[in-house]
């Protein structure tokens, strides 16, 4: 059994912590999270120790696993410290905000041989695994055109409002669009160059991005993201990979399970896919890491993986402050 | 005051297939008449002329020396020039298929010429006749979504055959046949001209010797920024030819245009197929009524000439950008 502590029980603290009841060889036996009542409140998912400070859990909880659910501009602090008390370290996307920090933290895991993953979880929804499935055993041919978008509105909701704050979240390409950055990366090739044009800092309150990316192997790749939405506006996202013989196109607004309209003050609709615990993408990319800890097996989301797709990030933001294309040595991908 | 007579308009080519629709809408509109068929190609050309029942010429001059106010011009792209310059200097209006011509220099001397002759030359962007496109520009109009700030274009599609494949005819593949129509869509709806481009492109997908692929990223005047995908995307199975969507960003909201959104569902066992059938019309039939319209009074078109020679520029720096991976100042084509 691999007991995790949890910090952070912000959204996707939440979200892990529903995850680990379904994973059978984690135990998760405490959460942490500067107000108390949030820890609480994530605690009694799985009957978790409550804690609002970090080194109180330290001291007094043992555990295998440290789970950081921070605020991106706190990943490297935290899981340095993680590291620092022989924890393994899952971490959420993205990695780090800058280069330094992520080979820090990559660097820190492999002198320690500790295990460092990080939740590049669009891969495990199961559309886009089907996909890659269907490509890999050849149902399209060679994957040559790749279009991606991840569309909403744009991020208020957080604590802090911290994911509208750049210098905390990295904004739109570090936070939002790096989930397809991995996903064409990690599935399709890697990246030759990189192109991209973006609102940021046009308008305020608002980013939307269109970034075009040519990959080694000659494929063209468009990825979009927009925190450019109405406030309300449905969470979406697309992919459409055309191959040398067929294409497969997904729409998580059209190809769902629920759709909901309500009226609560404000008109909203939304769109989703329940899906069964074996399923579940978060749970299937926690329970994979939990295995390869227990088990002491390779990784499937790299530390140095999640560094190639932050990198593709900051290309595409220096990208758009030179007006020009990044080319992978420039971006430091090879 | 009504004119007695029907405006008179030939047909020049069927070797676009487009200019089948154009016929077709040419013979339904009231105050027009199919003046006669000019096609090289004699057997096609008499085929159509029989069903459309009117007069063929194998030489398209014999079709200018007739009393036809107007030509509509579906040859190859390469002959869009020649041919344009010819119908200008019998005095004959013009509305010649997309893309406007192949070359900064070919679209320079086509509008000239009709400058010189004092014709008009309209480019058929039937974008500009779609009820969605035309709604979507009535909303941005309105305000509905503020002010505009960036674009994601898609402009999917088969790959065409015959001369399209054939760079010498067509001037080029996948960029020169599908970029023309959203920078001409997005350009109306800005309001402001090009000034940038960036292009990724290839021949990636069907293995014909020309590019097939293709990202054009654009930059205006006004600091509105877009993308044009011109691939020839779909594969043969694919269950509708004609994909032109437009998302459109502004400061007030969004608005999602899909030029073929209303489409129903087909499945076809005995043809083995599952067609998306679009139900709400091309903009082919508006265009054409335009072109009527034009050649009966002499009015300006919408979608004119030097609107075509500005679509181009996009996809000649786009071929520009592709080769050099750097962004590219649209180059101008001095229309004065």
């Amino acid at each position: 059994m691999i007991k995790i502590a949890l910090l952070g029980c912000g959204t996707m603290g939440n979200v892990h912590a529903r995850a680990y009841r379904n994973i059978p060889n984690a135990s998760l036996v405490s959460v942490c999270d500067i107000d108390k009542a949030k820890a609480e409140a994530t605690a009694e998912i799985n009957g978790s120790c409550a804690y609002s400070d970090f080194y109180e859990m330290l001291l007094h909880e043992d555990f295998d696993v440290l789970d950081i659910c921070l605020p991106t501009y706190l990943h490297k602090e935290y899981a340095v410290k993680g590291f620092q008390h022989k924890k393994h370290v899952f971490c959420e996307k993205p990695i780090a905000l800058c280069v330094k920090d992520a080979e820090e933290m990559i660097g820190m895991a492999q002198q320690k041989h500790l295990k460092l993953s990080v939740g590049h979880v669009v891969r495990y929804f199961p559309a886009y695994a089907n996909a890659v499935a269907a490509v890999n055993s050849g149902r399209i041919g060679t994957p040559r055109l790749i279009r991606t978008t991840r569309n909403q509105g744009f991020p208020r909701w957080s604590w802090q409002n911290w994911y509208a704050d750049e210098s905390r979240s990295g904004g739109l390409m570090l936070d939002l669009i790096i989930h397809d950055f991995d996903w064409i990366c990690h599935s399709f090739g890697k990246i030759e160059r990189v192109y991209a044009l973006s609102l940021k800092g046009k308008v305020l309150d608002k980013d939307h991005c269109m970034v075009t990316l040519r990959m080694q192997n000659g494929a063209i790749a468009h990825v979009e993201g927009s925190w450019a939405y109405p406030d309300g506006s449905p969470f979406r996202t697309t992919f459409e990979v055309v191959g040398t013989s067929g294409q497969i196109e997904f729409d998580s607004i059209k190809n769902t399970g629920i759709e909901r309209y309500e009226n609560t003050g404000s008109y909203k609709t939304v769109f989703s896919s329940p899906l069964c615990p074996s399923l579940d993408p978060y749970t299937t990319e926690i329970r994979e890491f939990i295995d390869c800890v227990e088990q002491d097996t390779a990784l499937k989301v790299t530390g140095e993986e999640a560094l190639a797709a932050l990198k593709i990030a900051l290309a595409a933001v220096r990208s758009v402050q030179t007006g020009e294309s990044i080319g992978a040595s420039e971006a430091g991908i090879c | 005051m009504l004119r007695s007579r029907k405006v008179k308009i030939g047909v020049i080519s069927f070797e676009h297939m487009h200019g089948l629709s154009y016929a077709r809408a040419l013979s339904s509109i009231e105050g027009a008449e199919l003046a006669g068929i000019a096609d090289a190609d004699e057997d096609r050309g008499r085929r159509m002329a029989a069903v459309f029942n009117t007069e063929y010429y194998r030489d398209y001059h014999d079709l200018l020396d007739t009393e036809a106010e107007g030509v509509i011009i579906c040859t190859n792209n390469k002959q869009h020039r020649e041919v344009a310059v010819a119908a200008a200097s019998c005095g004959k209006h013009v509305l010649v298929e997309k893309p406007f011509a192949v070359s900064a220099a070919d679209a320079y001397e086509m509008v000239k010429a009709a400058t010189v002759h004092h014709i008009r030359l309209m480019n058929a962007f039937p974008m500009r006749f779609n009820q969605n496109v035309l709604e979507a520009k009535r909303l941005i109009e309105e305000g509905s979504i503020g002010e505009i700030l960036c674009m994601t274009g898609i402009n999917h599609g088969k790959i065409p055959s015959g001369w399209f494949l054939d760079p010498s005819l067509s001037g080029g593949g996948a960029i020169m046949d599908h970029t023309v129509h959203l920078a001409d869509v997005m350009r109306w709806f800005t309001g402001s001209e090009y000034r940038s481009v960036y292009c990724e492109s290839g021949e990636l997908i069907h293995n014909k010797g020309i590019e097939d692929c293709g990202i054009v990223n654009v930059q205006f005047e006004n600091g509105v920024f877009a993308t044009i995908d011109c691939s020839w995307a779909h594969h043969r199975n694919y269950p509708i030819w004609p994909q032109v969507d437009v998302e459109i960003v502004g400061t007030k909201g969004v608005l999602n245009l899909k030029a073929f959104g209303q489409v129903e569902r087909i499945y076809d066992t005995e043809a083995g197929i599952i067609e998306d059938a679009v139900w709400s019309g091309s903009g082919d039939e508006g265009m054409i009524a335009e072109f009527a319209e034009v050649c009966s009074t002499g009015k300006a078109p919408v979608a004119s000439g030097e609107d075509g020679a500005k679509a181009l520029e996009v996809a000649l720096a786009a071929y520009e950008s592709s080769r050099t991976h750097r962004l590219q100042t649209v180059r101008h084509i001095c229309l004065a």
